[in-house]
């Protein structure tokens, strides 16, 4: 509308004008739309039903679990301040020289299995499916499923298929994040057990600022099929860097002081069920293995 | 990186420093400290690694807000007495106002979170830069102004020694461990500003001395961690070997260099009616002086466990310059006895 009309409008409808802000100055503002959230609402994962409550009936308030949580940040809080006794890490210091290897995720119980977090493309609309569950004797955990590439019907997505198994980020007391310091190992030893689909181990260190938000440094695990156990032992200098799943030039080693989480994918384009069986995830410390990256770092004018 | 590049940063580097030094106005000193974050930025991110360069933002959003603050606080002082003078800044406000700000570039508590992080993040010589020279300039600057408020200063100065030392207690990554070790001492900087410039000057030359010693002795070792540094006997035995001595003057042990700025700040104190002070600090230092001596412990008197081809790089002459390192060792190692030429030079 031409300022001249707009000066003439009731106040009512000058509120609406503003809102329709592409009206008022066609000419000058390029076709702009307002965040989605706007319209729509946030984000709803298909497959949730949509919840219309007040943000009042929202609260769950329960005071058994208030002061359970209480006591779990507490303690955790006076575990943090007795273990600087001891040394880095809670541990003394000949033993954080001494130590070789160390053992990050067992699956012994249930509550191991509330560190992970398992999705798969069901989340934009897909049709796989992944579970997990502990194995037998509670001694592994069990990830199982269905992998289907049909692309989701939106009309955008073009490939689809996978699954993924991540672990959280470790908390600290009062939810605070905390990493894992990997920096006196060199090498990543799992002990699986899988169908012979290919997977790819995704690390994903701190990012703090903005544009490498999603840099994951991602390696291959094959695994055999078959009864018996597989020892995968893969060097962290082998491990090269993706951003958002592309595989980056600039290529450099993880940096392994700030470890945020670890996960394995599955995107083979197989359709069909799959089943990966973990006995643990450790970090070792290989005194042969000298590489320091396998790959070339892009540098224009390097160093003969 | 292209050495023309390369010149150029330095240079600005060193010309921000030497601008800052030589300027007797508030404007050209705040411009030499611009020029020193703004040469040292490509040096810190000139590795594309995401850790490098979120150090770069982070230190580079610190140093902004101070030297904003510390043009405010300059232009405070314009207006309130109408001369732009850098040692008759006497209002108490942009005192006080220049005083953190300059605390905050240079990395004291309270305002030294940034510090590990950004250390942490940058390769041992970008680290060296950052721990020797860029202290320089607002140093120069903190030596001229007259704090008026003493209890500011004090606090400070021991908040610094103590969370540096408290700060670098269970730390494994040796960057860390030098950036806590640089807030502990400009924390003995700043006690005895107030009292006798000339000794924090004196505490800062020998600290730059014996931080340069430390950082050159982790670059010949190519350590990171003290697990690193723990395999050292194999690569460098003789070095191994006087790297304790580096360590325990870090600590401020007679009869080596760093027990020199201690001793004289002590004294100052205690002449000056502040033995509680006094006390305290010289309390603090024995926190870090736990965290030097495991360092010492790990590195020599202890054999880490290493296989038997990490046995043998000593017999290799190393690539890397040893001369700067010669140079700092002995003067970290030896210049106590020569503590009465020094206060003399420096003390009148």
């Amino acid at each position: 509308m031409s300022l001249l009309r707009i000066t003439h409008l009731p106040s009512g409808r000058l509120l609406s004008a503003i809102l329709h802000h592409q009206r008022l100055l066609p000419s000058i503002i390029p076709l702009t739309v307002p965040k989605r959230a706007v319209i729509q609402g946030e984000y709803k994962r298909p497959g949730q039903p949509r919840k219309a409550k007040f943000p009042w009936k929202k609260i769950n308030f329960n005071f058994s679990k208030g002061l359970e949580g209480i006591k779990k940040h507490f303690t955790l809080l006076k575990k943090e301040f007795t273990d600087r006794w001891v040394g880095p890490e809670g541990k003394p210091i000949v033993e954080h020289m001494l130590e070789q290897n160390r053992a990050v995720w067992e699956f012994r119980g249930p509550e191991s299995l509330g560190e992970w977090t398992v999705s798969s493309d069901r989340e934009i609309g897909g049709h796989s499916e992944a579970y997990l569950k502990l194995g037998r004797n509670n001694n592994t955990c069990f990830l199982y499923g269905t992998l289907s590439s049909t692309p989701p019907r939106d009309g955008e997505t073009r490939y689809s298929g996978y699954c993924t198994m991540r672990s959280k980020q470790p908390l600290a007391s009062f939810d605070r994040k905390k990493h894992h310091d990997w920096s006196s190992f060199n090498t990543l030893h799992l002990r699986v057990r899988g169908d012979g689909r290919p997977w790819m181990i995704n690390i994903s260190a701190e990012t703090y600022f903005s544009h490498q938000k999603d840099d994951i440094y991602c390696y291959f695990l094959y695994t055999r099929g078959g009864p018996y156990w597989q020892d995968v032992k893969i060097p962290f200098s082998k491990f090269f860097l993706t951003h958002r799943g592309r595989i980056q030039d600039d290529q450099h080693p993880v940096w392994l002081d700030k470890v945020n989480t670890i996960g394995f994918t599955l995107g083979d384009k197989a359709d069909g069920p799959f089943q990966l069986e973990i006995d643990f995830i450790g970090v070792c410390k290989d005194y042969a293995h000298t590489e320091e990256f396998a790959y070339e770092a892009y540098k224009r004018n390097p160093e003969v | 990186m292209n050495p023309y590049i390369l010149a150029i940063l330095l240079f600005g580097l060193g010309l921000g420093t030497t601008i800052t030094f030589a300027s007797s106005h508030w404007l050209l000193a705040w411009m030499g400290l611009e020029m020193n974050t703004l040469a040292i930025i490509p040096l810190m991110a000139q590795h594309h690694h995401p850790r490098a360069v979120e150090a770069t933002t982070k230190y580079f959003l610190t140093q902004a807000a101070a030297a904003a603050t510390l043009l405010f606080a300059s232009i405070t002082n314009a207006w309130l007495t109408g001369q732009w003078e850098i040692q008759q800044i006497t209002h108490p406000l942009p005192t006080t106002m220049i005083t953190l700000a300059l605390a905050l570039k240079i990395g004291l508590a309270p305002l030294h979170a940034w510090l590990p992080e950004v250390l942490q993040g940058l390769d041992l010589t970008t680290g060296l830069i950052l721990s020797t020279w860029q202290k320089l300039a607002p140093f120069a600057l903190i030596l001229q102004i007259q704090p008026s408020n003493s209890t500011t200063l004090i606090i400070l100065g021991l908040a610094s020694t103590l969370i540096g030392g408290w700060g670098g207690l269970n730390q494994t990554q040796l960057r860390k461990i030098l950036a806590y070790s640089s807030i502990a001492h400009l924390g003995w900087m700043i006690l005895i500003l107030q009292f006798s410039p000339s000794i924090t000057l004196l505490t800062l030359l020998t600290y730059l001395i014996m931080t340069s010693s430390t950082f050159l002795v982790f670059k010949l070792n190519k350590a990171t961690i003290i697990n690193t540094l723990a395999t050292s006997w194999a690569k460098a035995p003789a070095l191994t070997a006087l790297t304790p001595l580096i360590l325990l003057s870090l600590g401020g042990l007679p009869p080596l260099t760093g027990f020199m700025p201690k001793w004289l700040i002590l004294q100052e104190l205690t002449k000056q009616g502040l033995a509680p002070t006094a006390t305290l600090a010289a309390l603090s230092a024995l926190l870090s002086l736990y965290f030097y001596l495991r360092l010492s412990y790990t590195m020599t008197l202890t054999i880490s466990p290493n296989s038997l081809l990490g046995t043998t790089p000593w017999r290799l002459p190393s690539t890397q310059l040893t001369y700067p390192l010669a140079i700092s060792t002995a003067m970290t190692l030896c210049l106590l006895p020569l503590t009465p030429a020094i206060s003399a030079l420096l003390i009148p």
